[in-house]
């Protein structure tokens, strides 16, 4: 009997080739999981330049008061690398921002979770729903 | 009654409860055709018996109450007793602008009439939920999407079953530039493959990330997003 190696846990898709999105201003995450998934991340992974981008908003509709604690983990990791990059490499004046909309924990703990997106000039706000 | 000026009329009706436009309409002749194009602003159709009601009681008049429909919900028809119904109550509305569709059957001959220019004009928001598509095949949907020369916003949310097939010889496919607005979520692979491969573009995205061909759909798809959303991440 073959016995197939389980790989549904630890699959990565593999990068998408994007071409450069030259008009893209605003990206909007909505997150319907505790982390981003290894598809979105991927995904976002994949945008490779995006000179125009001026905002970011990761919106959440997880209910936290079920889910627990926020809690920094590898897919944040990745997020916060790839959103780094993207701050430094966009060309609109003020830079990029990126808002948080409806986080349970306020700016603070969240200031946690991204600090190569802090160190690389990017802004963080954390707004109301859409 | 008559020294009252029209505009306050109409901002009475526009603030009016809904429940009290019926009684509106019956006030005055001044009163009744902005009544009336409150009220039948947004119909919503939840059988064929309804559908067959509203072609057989209202006159097609391009100025007559048929005129002030511009929204119209399709919930839950499947399958179509007399499918050319769906077609002759769309045709006979001049103003539409919104049409949704849940939960219902496209009847296998609706594509070619839109794709015919025989109707459809005007027609600037689409959304299709939950269709269920046992006649119409992908290239027909596909075609008939297109052929909506004012289309700005698709919304499409799973649908049920899909029969391969080619495109018919009378159907026409035209070119169209972006919309404003394309939101697929769900269960839409094939239809999101297809309208990628069709060049349709939008200047805001809104994708499902658990869309089994996103990667085609992003490569194919992004030249022209301002905005794009990224859900269900």
């Amino acid at each position: 009997m073959t016995e197939l190696p389980d790989t549904s846990t630890n699959w990565i898709p593999p990068l998408i080739p994007l071409p450069p999105l030259p008009v893209l201003t605003t990206l909007v995450i909505d997150l319907r999981l505790y982390d981003p998934s290894p598809r979105l991340t991927n995904t976002l992974c994949s945008i490779d330049s995006a000179p125009a981008l001026s905002s970011i908003a990761i919106e959440h509709a997880v209910d936290w008061k079920r889910m627990g604690h926020l809690c920094p983990g590898a897919p944040w990791v990745d997020v916060d690398r790839w959103l780094s990059r993207i701050a430094k490499q966009t060309k609109v004046m003020g830079g990029l921002s990126l808002t948080l909309r409806r986080w349970p924990e306020g700016k603070s703990v969240w200031e946690g979770f991204l600090p190569e997106f802090r160190e690389s000039g990017g802004k963080i706000k954390v707004g109301d729903s859409r | 009654m008559d020294s009252i000026p029209q505009e306050l009329i109409d901002t009475i009706i526009d603030n009016i409860s809904y429940f009290s436009l019926p009684s509106c309409s019956l006030v005055a002749k001044r009163w009744r055709r902005k009544s009336q194009r409150r009220i039948l602003g947004t119909i919503s159709f939840s059988s064929e018996d309804k559908v067959k009601r509203w072609c057989t009681d209202i006159p097609r008049d391009s100025n007559g109450i048929s005129s002030y429909v511009r929204h119209v919900n399709i919930q839950e028809i499947y399958p179509w007793v007399e499918p050319a119904l769906l077609s002759r109550m769309l045709g006979s509305l001049s103003s539409l602008t919104t049409l949704t569709m849940y939960g219902t059957e496209i009847p296998g001959e609706f594509p070619g009439h839109i794709s015919r220019g025989e109707f459809g004009k005007g027609i600037t928001t689409l959304r299709l939920r939950f269709l269920h598509l046992p006649y119409c095949t992908l290239p027909m949907l596909t075609s008939m999407i297109l052929s909506l020369p004012d289309l700005k916003e698709l919304r499409i949310k799973h649908y049920r079953t899909m029969p391969e097939g080619p495109l018919p010889t009378d159907f026409v496919t035209p070119k169209r530039g972006p919309l404003d607005m394309l939101k697929l979520y769900g269960h839409v692979d094939r239809i999101g493959e297809a309208l990628a491969e069709s060049r349709l573009t939008s200047r805001h995205l809104s994708l499902d990330v658990g869309i089994k061909d996103i990667e085609q759909l992003l490569l194919l798809s992004l030249e022209t997003v301002v905005e794009l959303t990224l859900y269900g991440a």
